[in-house]
């Protein structure tokens, strides 16, 4: 295939009748359950935003800020739509490339925003916190995405695993470097979500589980204390109450206290740490009790059915592997953060998709769902 | 076909990962689903009855800090109420939000839009208060709490404050107390510290820290459905004990004459550091301790910036340590001390058998040369002659004879090389050195020539200011040495008073004879006018100087040096024998990286004792201070290379 054979939509593919044919191929539903969960991250930005008090909405909170963020994913979604994926395959190894750049970009000048020590995860460009991490996922997605459907013919060999290893190599430890530890795990889960899908080895990729696993002992020693700290106080939070098991206690106390049907937006009360971030799940608990808990989680699963649906009708397995490669993302994210939230897992700082508040994830979920919309948009019309 | 990339087969779907993939889907959800169900009605139904206002919260109430008296009963720190003026965003409605602002603002005597913007810009929950005004003036803080139903959300809290009658005075001595930070709180959560609890950080408030505290008290507040206390239903369970009070050896006037002599003597010589000490050798009483350069204890207690705090740690002068026992010094000549009672009682020497001193004497294969610090020497010197000239010679070659094992065991005897277990944080050891020290520190022995500088105080021998005081003190008063001390009485709230009783450490193992010696060698250290116009003051004074080389060669290949002296006076200082073991003031000066002709710590020591007994005349006989006199800092070195006298 030469460079640029792929060729992007043609002109005379946007007439009336052209259009509605392909109108009929994007998934709305997709589209519908991720503008859903949006607003739900909203919701609770403004709920932070205004306290229990209804203080006035100042410019710079987080509620405004996410608006805004909103309007620019919305963009973004849509752009991606109409750009032709198949030219990211094409330059998929450039944006690698590029996005390693920007990881080191940030290791090299990222800001230290605070409550984790030392770490150098954003960089702020015209008041803005941008984070490349959240980029560097949805753009790892594309490019294990290109890798693996090059690999088509000779999937289930061992080569297929260890290059997929290699390539994640590099991003993965400069991720690490800032230390952003939740990021790593999450690439890493969204590689082995992907690897699976794609039909490789499951024999060998039993062994690279059995190798990380192996790893862990060397990966806990690199770690530093605070997220040793985070981890060990999921084992005994009362070890601890005032420390890393006081973000688990309180955020536990908080989802409790929010009963089945919850106290209402914005009448939260039991204070959370990074109610924003991380603990944004503590919030819509206690706000919106069980209920509503249950509803954002009916949204979730909606969300990666259809994205599952998507990967199944494509048959470019370059499409495939991006809608497999967003579940394993999302589902990940999902259940890591509310895990988290709720005493199953350890704190490692993951933001919820969609519903955390934070620009660039919010921003990149959006352009990878783009994407996926734009497979969908590109693809054959089924046989049947 | 996939429009592009024809020769790639359609995607092979393998229906049994795409299984998998949502049986892990509708695991992970349900698993989380459980646990939210479990979390929130299960247990939910029992939370919410805890924020429906049935619950209670035990509060912890202060106990009034222990107060701290000189030997003659002055207060030295008290407690003063510090009231702050604090709003709870939470509990200031919106709409009376601005006229409030405005009432309190012209009560405080501020700007509304300060007090607006400090509202407005508190991060963190709105219930956590936001502290407007400190220290705010009695008066004001009753008319702000009699009108709280017009001021909502506005709260008067009265905390305790300490309040040093002369901080500046008293610096590391007293120390202060500061927030627990959370180290301290791990340690001391279980003996009923909270996290927003003081404690003594420094100097005597945190030595004393059990005693001054006192028993916390507990009380019973009702808690709302926020988990805010509701005011007036709180219930008393028990009543905080006041701390104990502390009555010190301290002598307010002695400490201030002393720091008045220190600080002279430190402008002077055109330094910044330096100790003096005052202690009774009859029980081991410190008078008096000064460190210089010090801090106001009273900024702390008002709160102190981090830029502030930052200021003094990082001030090369080490303000925040009480340099009298928290640093150690080569003590130079002074520990001449033990040298020459080693020599004495070990039967090496007697109190007439002379040594010949020399310009100096070579050592080890490369015929190294050590010096006689005035590169002449005096020739035949019995020990008593050998102190008063201070003969770097005669104590080498008396080093050599004595040998390491023994002055090793003497040092020790007079407490170098271990804590004296004064009653203040933070005590250095000093250094013995040993065979087995300096294979430890440095992978050698001690070299012949390591000894011989260990017989004039030098190369590793290291003493804090307050151990070599208090050997001297051994040496006045007898043989035994004391623990120094500053605290004598302890009262508790209820008047009981226990005596501190003075420890003795133990009796010096030297004869009567020995000590007398000794004793006769510090006063003709004084009367050979080594200390030149000190024997010219009326009352009787033995001691002796030091000087010690330290630190890094300048250009010219000189070493920095410390100026030492110690002295002490008999009872009757005007008429007794300062060779006799009545002693009950011993004085030290030490100045760090003195560089001036003679030895300012002696000047120094003179002045103090001027001072304290009411001399007439100027101890200088000259209009002093004022008057610059010939020790003023010098930048030649006048004794060549051994400035050890």
């Amino acid at each position: 295939m030469s460079l640029f054979r792929s060729e992007p939509m043609k002109i005379r593919s946007w007439t009336p009748k052209a259009a509605s044919l392909t109108w009929r191929l994007y998934d709305f539903q997709l589209t519908t359950y991720a503008v859903l969960l949006t607003c739900f991250g909203l919701a609770m930005a403004y709920s932070n935003s205004v306290g229990s008090t209804h203080t006035t909405l100042s410019p710079g909170s987080p509620f405004v800020r996410g608006l805004m963020w909103a309007v620019i994913a919305v963009v973004v979604f849509a752009i991606a739509t109409m750009f032709d994926y198949r030219w990211l395959r094409t330059f998929a190894w450039p944006l690698y490339l590029a996005n390693v750049g920007l990881l080191i970009l940030t290791l090299r000048i990222g800001s230290n925003t605070g409550n984790a020590g030392t770490s150098a995860r954003w960089i702020v460009i015209a008041g803005f916190q941008l984070q490349f991490s959240e980029l560097a996922k949805i753009v790892m997605i594309t490019v294990f995405a290109a890798y693996l459907a090059g690999r088509q013919q000779k999937i289930t060999s061992v080569w297929t695993v260890i290059g997929a290893v290699i390539v994640l190599g590099p991003p993965w430890i400069l991720v690490m470097l800032q230390p952003d530890l939740g990021t790593s795990l999450v690439l890493v889960a969204t590689l082995a979500g992907m690897l699976f899908m794609s039909g490789s080895s499951l024999k060998w990729l039993g062994t690279l589980f059995g190798a990380v696993l192996a790893a862990i002992p060397f990966v806990w020693s690199n770690l530093h204390p605070y997220q040793q700290a985070r981890l060990l106080a999921l084992v005994n939070p009362g070890a601890d109450p005032r420390g890393s098991g006081y973000q688990l206690i309180q955020a536990q106390t908080a989802v409790s206290s929010g009963g089945p049907l919850g106290k209402g937006l914005t009448n939260g009360t039991v204070p959370l740490p990074v109610q924003t971030t991380d603990f944004v799940w503590g919030v819509l608990a206690e706000e919106l009790g069980f209920l509503g808990a249950m509803v954002v989680l009916a949204l979730f699963v909606a969300l990666l059915w259809r994205l599952l649906v998507c990967s199944w009708r494509t048959s470019d397995q370059f499409a495939m592997m991006i809608g497999c490669g967003l579940a394993s993302m999302i589902l990940f994210q999902v259940f890591v953060n509310v895990g988290m939230v709720i005493g199953l897992m350890p704190i490692t700082g993951i933001p919820l998709p969609f519903v955390t508040y934070g620009g660039a994830s919010l921003v990149s979920l959006m352009g990878g769902l783009g994407v996926l919309q734009s497979t969908n948009l590109r693809r054959e019309p089924p046989a049947w | 076909m996939s429009v592009g990339i024809e020769h790639e087969l359609p995607a092979p779907k393998n229906l049994y990962r795409f299984g998998t993939f949502v049986l892990a889907i509708v695991v992970a959800v349900a698993a989380l689903g459980v646990r939210m169900f479990y979390l929130q009605v299960v247990e939910g139904q029992a939370s919410n009855q805890v924020a429906q206002g049935e619950s209670s919260e035990i509060e912890a109430v202060p106990s009034s800090r222990g107060l701290i008296y000189d030997s003659n009963g002055t207060l030295l720190v008290k407690n003063i109420p510090n009231f702050t003026i604090q709003v709870i965003p939470h509990d200031l409605p919106l709409s009376e939000k601005a006229v409030v602002v405005r009432r309190l603002a012209s009560l405080l005597n501020l700007d509304p839009l300060v007090v607006d913007s400090e509202i407005d810009s508190a991060t963190g929950s709105l219930y956590n208060p936001v502290v407007i005004a400190t220290g705010v003036p009695t008066d004001v803080a009753r008319v702000v709490d009699e009108n709280h139903d017009i001021l909502p959300g506005v709260h008067v809290v009265a905390e305790q404050q300490r309040e040093y009658t002369n901080g500046l005075l008293y610096g590391e001595l007293l120390g202060y107390t500061g927030p627990l930070n959370s180290d301290e709180y791990a340690n001391l959560k279980d003996a009923g510290y909270s996290s927003e609890d003081t404690i003594g950080k420094a100097g005597l408030e945190a030595y004393y820290e059990s005693v001054l505290r006192g028993t916390y008290g507990q009380e019973s507040a009702a808690l709302d459905t926020n988990g805010q206390p509701i005011p007036g239903l709180v219930t008393s369970i028990s009543s905080p004990v006041p701390g104990s009070s502390l009555t010190l050896s301290i002598n307010a006037r002695d400490q201030a004459l002393a720091q008045k002599a220190l600080q002279w003597g430190l402008s002077a010589a055109g330094v910044k550091m330096g100790v003096i000490i005052v202690e009774n050798p009859q029980n081991g009483e410190i008078l008096a301790m000064v460190s210089l350069p010090g801090y106001d204890d009273n900024l702390f207690a008002q709160g102190l910036s981090q830029t502030a705090y930052q200021t003094l740690r990082d001030d090369v002068n080490t303000p925040l340590i009480n340099k009298a026992v928290s640093e150690q010094y080569a003590p130079g000549s002074t520990y001449k001390l033990v040298t020459g009672t080693a020599g004495l009682q070990e039967g090496v020497i007697t109190a007439t058998t002379t040594i010949d001193s020399v310009p100096y004497i070579e050592l080890g294969v490369y015929k190294t040369r050590y010096y006689e610090w005035n590169k002449t020497g005096w020739g035949p010197l019995n020990i008593i002659m050998g102190l008063a000239h201070s003969s770097d010679t005669f104590f080498y070659q008396l080093a050599q004879k004595v040998g390491l094992d023994r002055l090793t065991y003497w040092a020790e005897q007079f407490g170098f090389g271990a804590k004296t277990g004064v009653d203040l944080p933070g005590e250095a050891t000093g250094i013995v050195p040993t065979n087995t020290w300096k294979m430890i520190a440095q992978g050698a022995p001690m070299y012949d020539g390591d000894i011989v500088q260990v017989g004039i105080g030098q190369g590793f021998v290291t003493s804090t200011p307050l151990q070599l005081l208090n050997a001297y003190c051994a040496l006045a008063n007898g043989g035994n040495l004391w623990q120094p001390h500053l605290v004598t009485k302890i009262t508790d709230p209820n008047g009981n008073v226990t005596d501190v009783q003075p420890t003795l450490i133990r009796k010096l193992p030297a004869s009567a004879e020995t000590l007398q010696t000794m004793r006769d060698g510090t006063r003709a250290v004084v009367t050979s006018r080594h200390t030149y116009t000190m024997v010219d003051l009326p009352i009787k004074v033995a001691g002796k100087t030091g000087t010690a080389e330290f630190g890094i060669k300048d250009k010219y290949g000189r070493l920095p040096y410390h100026e030492w002296f110690v002295g002490y006076t008999p009872a009757d200082a005007f008429n007794g024998d300062p060779t006799g073991t009545t002693s009950q003031l011993a004085v030290l000066a030490f100045v760090y990286g003195a560089d001036t002709y003679g030895d300012i710590s002696t000047e120094i020591v003179k002045y103090f004792m001027w001072l304290h007994y009411n001399l007439k005349g100027s101890p200088f006989n000259q209009k002093t201070p004022g008057y610059i006199p010939y020790w003023v800092p010098k930048r030649t070195n006048f004794y060549g290379t051994a400035n050890n006298h």
